[in-house]
């Protein structure tokens, strides 16, 4: 029933249903580095398919977990992050998360208070990092703490996607964490919770004060 | 026989791309100098950054240069036809660190990339490089940390 949210013609989402498949999404503002870290981690296997009605690009990868192999999808946009929000279909069934920032632009760090947000409001459970790209940029930003991701209880990580600084070791870490998502899901909250979407509190009360007048109104003619 | 590329520029009269590269046979530093056709002041400078990278006489040459450089050459020579300054074309590629470039159409968004990716370049280790380590792992001191001046304003909306 859930499964209209993630129609893409050319995409059957019903895969990631599959124990050896996972699904594991990037985000982050535009031009933080997201592709150059694909790029960096998948080096010659590196040959991205472009959705480009859909603004998305997918990265396919092998991955042997424990004596598992694993076919993993890694989902980017192509731009899609300007409309500040992404489309359902992308969060859909997706095991892992990674949030990526510049280190040069501090927009771009502020911004992953909104990205995690609407993750959350779609995928409430599924593992997810914070990474700190560019720091060859300046590599004095490792010196200092960047608190959003302690806050919220997520491993962070001080990455270059120009030198390979932690690449591997992030993108290893989160394709286990997303494989340990999938054998021990979660799903059934993030069922029900999609369920209880966040109803607009003010909102309501007008419309409980609304019925409440109609019932005086019509009391007369019912009496 | 191979060319090592040195350096690659604009020239604006004719258009041409003009690349400076060493004949690793001779050892010999060339200039080639390549005209620019079919390209106006509304023409697609990706396609016609990729065109030139693809093309049968040239490509050979433009092996070593970076896709988006040549993209950005195709810019500051459109620029110029349509009679901006060099200075004010080179200027629109500089970056500014509080703009948010999420609100930038394509095309502004590609000069601010193409910026980066020069940074990018410099800092870049390359898989034949002899240095080269795929997974490269680096430990940062923690306890040395300081606190991050992005997350002393406004705290809470982070």
């Amino acid at each position: 029933m859930a499964d209209h949210i993630g129609c893409i013609p050319e995409l059957d989402q019903k895969k990631y249903d599959a124990r050896e498949q996972v699904k594991i999404i990037c985000l982050g503002d535009s031009a933080v580095g997201k592709s150059k870290l694909m790029e960096r981690f998948l080096m010659d296997e590196f040959r991205p398919q472009q959705l480009s009605t859909y603004a998305l690009t997918l990265y396919k990868h092998t991955a042997n977990v424990g004596n598992k192999t694993v076919a993993v999808d890694f989902w980017d946009t192509a731009g899609q992050e300007r409309f500040q929000s992404m489309h359902p279909s992308y969060y859909h069934k997706a095991h892992a998360c990674i949030m990526v920032f510049d280190v040069q632009r501090k927009i771009t760090y502020k911004n992953l208070a909104n990205w995690y947000k609407e993750l959350r409001e779609y995928r409430p459970e599924i593992p997810c990092c914070v990474v700190a790209n560019k720091i060859d940029a300046d590599l004095k930003v490792t010196q200092r703490s960047f608190s959003f991701a302690k806050k919220q209880g997520l491993p962070f990580y001080f990455v270059s996607a120009a030198d390979g600084t932690n690449v591997v070791k992030m993108f290893r870490e989160m394709i286990n964490r997303a494989v340990d998502y999938k054998q021990n899901p979660s799903d059934f909250m993030d069922e029900v919770l999609e369920e209880l979407e966040n109803f607009d509190l003010e909102k309501k009360e007008e419309n409980s004060e609304a019925e409440e007048d109609e019932l005086k109104a019509e009391s007369p003619e019912l009496a | 026989m191979g060319f090592q590329a040195k350096r690659c520029g604009v020239q604006f009269n004719p258009p041409s791309i003009v690349l400076v590269y060493i004949h690793t046979d001779t050892n010999k530093i060339r200039k080639r100098i390549i005209p620019i056709r079919n390209f106006f002041k509304h023409s697609d400078c990706s396609t016609a950054a990729e065109r030139l990278k693809n093309h049968p006489r040239h490509r050979g040459y433009l092996d070593q240069v970076p896709l988006h450089q040549l993209e950005k050459l195709h810019i500051v020579l459109r620029d110029h036809m349509q009679g901006l300054s060099l200075e004010n074309s080179l200027a629109s590629f500089q970056l500014d660190p509080d703009e948010d470039l999420n609100k930038l159409e394509d095309e502004e968004l590609a000069r601010k990339k193409g910026q980066m990716d020069t940074l990018f370049e410099r800092n870049r280790k390359r898989k034949d490089d002899p240095d080269f380590v795929y997974d490269l792992e680096v430990e940062f001191d923690k306890s040395k940390e300081e606190k991050c001046s992005w997350d002393e304003e406004s705290d809470e909306d982070i």
